[in-house]
């Protein structure tokens, strides 16, 4: 049995396939057919990703989601599982560098005079774009938009510590932080214990010091920024961050913490948009917390960008075709956007899109402009936390790290950093 | 019998092809099980030797995946778990299997009910287990939660997040749920004992428990040796229990090799290096199986031989 | 020594007993209890308590009303899927393994050891490693995404179990009994239904347990290996513990616990007087 599958088999197929003319006939002949695969089971994930189908069917589509319950690594065995039989869904979830990786193993679909004719571009944050189009061409549409380190504030903890400045700086959060903790909050942070929340902890804490020296150190990997004064401090302001985290949470979800968030006895929460969504499915109501973006120190907004997408992989299938085509007119419908961002907390991926109107929380209008702001100030970086700022395998070498020291008060700043830059050497 | 008469009857066919139905039904199933052990086996070694990351690629990269993976602080810390883990829970279970056999064969009342108690956590998946450890051991949920809310404030449980002490939770997960495995095998042993030579000694006037030190224990060597070898097994293939449980935390601290393979296969996308740990991972078991098969092969010869 | 000696001695058999039953069951009571507490109760208390109201509707939403995604309708279809898998999987792979352990142990025929005892090495082979290589085999058969190829993998690999145990237990059936159905001319066949088959219950109860549960609690092949409306029941309760986007769900997920453990739990209570009886015989050897 031909048990290897070769780059240059693979590469093969996609020489086979169908141009776009042919994609674009393909419509009008058959009612649109589309398979997916998303690891969006439960919660608003799981709401959002219904309706969207929903809105699939209504369009006369024929909606075949294979939700697959569990880690994205069980997603992504899945896929590969589904690549290595010849039969890729038509569309899946995937993101960040990880677009590029796997684009490289399976023939994907070129989505350019689509996204040209929606004007999609136009409307993209150039950063986010520039990973949905690895080679120059679009293969991925990116969903909604969620910045790892907003700064979720409990008006019954504030009112607790008898504060009503939102922290800008790190020294304003500090000062916030003790405050709240002489108040009598034992652990004035929300935040969980998993490996992802660990990693938004530190990125948090970088970005907010410099993103600059962020963006040189985690996403392009510079050997002096990763060893420069502000990565140094970055890990002194982690841990600061991880003493005020209750340690009993253990490798619990931050959202096991939620309704003491609420009550006030934890006063503040380093996470994105995703939790404004759970705390609504939760029941919980928007006058109960305030969303602002995270502590920077140069006063502008620092975006930590993390956005779903879906890839659409090459299908010779007319009906598929045909529903990769409205699939991809879906996903980049400001409506859509609206509809998915509205359920799960996150913001529309268009900058385009008006979120003053009702169903739209104020902590969602803090982020997009926030978003602006970084855009214009170049301080929109990757989240290193949620996969985006490099691939899988050095992003859990370095997530070893970090969550390694979160949890070991015993190793100093210096020797994490030193631990950090042994690790991107080693994964490399 | 009727089939004498047929198979008599037709002279003229060979035996091999009267035969083949029951060639076929031993064969096929052997073979295939036997090929696929081998071929998968063979296949990781080779895939080991490659720069495969995503999906398997031809290439040759020497022993670059398995110097990776040795130098990398995961694998040193789930090889270093592995041994306590390892030998911690085996003699745990060991001797809470033998603890409870012993009971049970004291010809208790309600031995049935006792019996279904000690082996239900079989039956119980790995991630089940995990999960509802993980809340019972959580100290802000768990026991810790509730004798404080009882009233002892300053009782402490935390090993779910104490670093050094996590790898115990896992231990206390994997005994509760295997070993009424070593139970049922010990009281097996236990029940076939002669009694014969119980009354002997006891006619010698030998005490119960001399009995069981001097007759009863020195009989029950090889179903020990059968137990340690599977809950042996059973440890270094750990993999559910411990990524609902703890996920390899607080940190890293409780990482085992069978996470850092799969991880390093499907999670890191470093497919290459993911197959060397999982070959390392033979070999460890290798390890433990090789001088398991030589005394088995001592054992048999011995017995044959007398 | 098993006659009744002095009661004092017997207390505290009965006390270090009920002891560490007490220990083993409390993680089910656990479970069980908080099938019956609101997910609010939970949150606001701790994990363990006796339930203020009775959340009897739990059981509802975790049997038919909880969503995976757009599907709502609870473990309920997940239970026939794992089913469908789990019963064909187990007899074939337990009958599989009778013949093959009836071969090794009483025909005896060239290189019997040497198969015999890859298969067998196939108790101790990791299952992350083989996931790949089933990927490749599933594909060159044309059954990935289907529950006949979860039947292919389950009965191939478990026939290294049955196949042990069946084999061991076998070996204590004296040859004199087969030899004399053969001179009778008896073949292989009739031999394994007339002879070995009616001494066989203990041993097939234990590898039918054995089977049973483990391919019933499997998850990694399961999600993998299936789309949507095919996955097992162990990929059901993964979407219910808690996610990033949900809070904890813990009644409802502690009730579909519960009903997902009833087979394999009714399994062992019925049959763990013969787990014990087959195991003596099977696996001492």
């Amino acid at each position: 049995m031909p048990i290897t599958t070769t780059r240059r088999r693979l590469l093969a197929g996609s020489a086979a396939a169908l141009a776009f003319p042919a994609f674009a006939r393909a419509q009008g002949a058959a009612k649109p057919r589309l398979t997916a695969i998303s690891q969006w089971s439960a919660g608003s994930d799981g709401a959002a990703i219904t309706a969207l189908g929903k809105k699939f069917e209504e369009k006369g589509g024929v909606w075949q989601h294979s939700p697959v319950p569990g880690f994205t690594t069980e997603m992504m065995n899945k896929l590969r599982a589904q690549i290595i039989a010849g039969d890729p869904p038509a569309c899946s979830q995937l993101k960040g560098p990880e677009i590029a990786a796997w684009s490289k193993i399976a023939p994907t679909v070129d989505l350019d005079s689509i996204v040209a004719a929606a004007g999609y571009e136009k409307v993209v944050a150039p950063d986010l774009a520039k990973l949905h189009k690895p080679g120059g061409k679009w293969i991925a549409l990116p969903l909604q938009i969620y910045s790892t380190n907003m700064l979720f504030l409990s008006k019954r903890g504030m009112d607790k510590a008898k504060a009503d400045k939102i922290p800008v700086t790190w020294a304003d959060f500090n000062e916030l932080a003790d405050k709240m903790k002489s108040a009598g909050m034992n652990y004035p942070l929300a935040n969980g214990g998993t490996r992802p929340d660990d990693g938004q902890k530190f990125e948090a804490s970088f970005a907010g010091i410099s993103p600059v020296a962020y963006r040189a150190a985690i996403m392009n990997l510079d050997k002096k920024a990763l060893e420069g004064p502000e990565i140094k401090a970055a890990f002194a302001q982690t841990r600061k961050i991880a003493d005020w985290c209750d340690p009993n949470v253990g490798a619990q979800p931050y959202a096991t913490n939620l309704k003491r968030f609420i009550d006030g006895d934890m006063g503040m929460m380093i996470q994105g948009g995703w939790a404004q969504g759970v705390l609504r499915n939760a029941g919980f109501k928007f006058d109960d917390f305030i969303i602002a973006p995270g502590p920077s120190d140069n006063g502008k907004p620092v975006f930590l960008l993390n956005a779903d997408a879906f890839i659409f992989w090459q299908r010779k299938e007319a009906d598929l075709q045909a529903g990769q085509m409205l699939m991809a007119q879906l996903v980049m419908d400001p409506a859509i956007q609206t509809m998915y961002s509205q359920i799960t907390g996150s913001i529309p991926v268009r900058t385009d899109v008006d979120l003053s109107g009702e169903g739209w929380s104020d902590g969602q209008r803090r982020t997009a402009a926030a978003l602006k702001d970084a855009v214009a100030n170049n301080q929109a970086v990757l989240s290193l936390a949620h996969n985006m700022a490099q691939q899988n395998g050095l992003t859990a070498a370095m997530i070893d790290v970090l969550t390694e020291y979160v949890k070991n008060k015993t190793i100093k700043p210096e020797q994490a950093v030193t631990r950090l830059a042994d690790a991107v050497e080693g994964a490399r | 019998m009727t089939d004498v008469v047929a198979t008599a009857a037709r002279p003229a066919t060979p035996d091999w092809v009267r035969r083949l139905p029951e060639y076929l039904m031993i064969w096929v199933p052997l073979l295939l099980s036997a090929a696929h052990l081998v071929t998968f086996s063979l296949w990781t070694i080779w895939i080991s030797f490659t720069p495969s990351t995503l999906v398997p690629v031809t290439g040759w990269v020497g022993l670059r995946n398995y110097s990776a993976v040795l130098v990398s602080r995961n694998w040193q810390i789930a090889f270093d778990n592995l041994l306590l883990f390892g030998s911690a829970f085996v003699l745990l279970s060991l001797m809470t299997g033998l603890l409870l056999a012993i009971l049970l064969d004291q010809r208790i009342r309600g031995e049935n009910v006792l019996r279904s108690i000690f082996l239900y956590p079989l039956a119980v998946s790995f991630v089940v287990t995990g999960t509802v450890w993980s809340w019972l051991l959580n100290p802000g949920i768990g026991i810790q939660k509730l004798v404080h809310d009882l009233g002892w404030t300053s009782f402490r449980f935390d090993w779910l997040v104490d670093r050094d002490m996590a790898i115990w939770t896992i231990v206390i997960a994997a005994i509760w749920q295997s070993s009424g495995f070593a139970m049922a095998l010990f009281l097996a042993g236990l029940r076939s004992v002669d009694a014969d030579i119980i009354k002997a000694a006891q006619i010698d006037g030998a005490g119960p428990i001399r009995i069981y030190r001097r007759v009863v224990l020195p009989t029950l060597w090889p179903i020990t040796i059968t137990v340690v070898v599977v809950q042996l097994q059973f440890a270094i293939s750990a993999f559910d229990l411990v990524r609902a449980l703890t996920n390899g935390g607080p940190g890293i601290a409780t990482q085992l090799p069978a996470l850092v393979v799969y991880d390093l296969m499907f999670q890191r996308s470093q497919l290459g290096r993911g197959a060397a740990a999982a070959v390392l991972m033979l070999l460890i078991l290798l390890a433990v199986l090789l001088p398991y098969a030589a005394w088995r092969y001592v054992r048999q010869r011995r017995t044959t031989h007398a | 020594m098993r006659e009744r000696t002095f009661a004092p001695s017997r207390l505290l058999i009965y006390l270090v007993v009920s002891l560490v039953a007490a220990a083993y069951l409390a993680p089910l009571v656990v479970v069980v209890l908080n099938s019956l507490r609101s997910n609010e109760e939970i949150a606001q208390a701790s994990m363990i308590g006796w339930p203020q109201q009775w959340a009897w509707n739990n059981y509802a939403r975790a049997w038919s009303g909880f969503c995976v995604a757009e599907t709502c309708a609870g473990i309920r279809p997940y239970m026939l899927n794992s089913a469908l898998v789990t019963i064909p999987a187990t007899i074939i792979s337990t009958l599989l393994g009778a013949i093959a352990g009836y071969a090794v142990s009483l025909w005896r025929f060239r290189g019997d050891n040497w198969i015999y005892g890859i298969v067998t090495l196939g108790l101790f082979l990791p299952q992350q490693m083989r996931l790949l290589p089933w990927t490749i085999v599933l594909r060159d058969v044309g059954l990935i995404n289907t529950l006949t190829g979860l039947v292919l993998i389950h009965t191939i690999q478990g026939l290294s179990f049955t196949t042990l145990f069946c084999r061991n237990y076998y070996v204590a059936v004296p040859h004199e009994l087969i030899r004399a159905a053969r001179i009778d001319g008896a073949g292989f066949f009739r031999i394994f239904w007339r002879i070995i088959l009616p001494l066989s219950g203990p041993i097939l109860i234990v590898t039918v347990i054995w089977q049973f549960t483990h391919i019933w609690n499997e998850f990694l092949y399961g999600v993998t290996f299936t789309t949507g409306q095919q996955q097992p029941v162990t990929a059901a309760l993964i979407a219910l513990s808690a996610a990033i986007a949900d809070i904890p769900q813990h009644g409802v997920q502690s009730a579909a616990v519960i009903i997902a453990a009833l087979p394999t739990l009714l399994i062992y209570l019925l049959g763990g007087k013969y787990f014990v009886r087959g195991l003596t015989a099977g696996a001492v050897k």
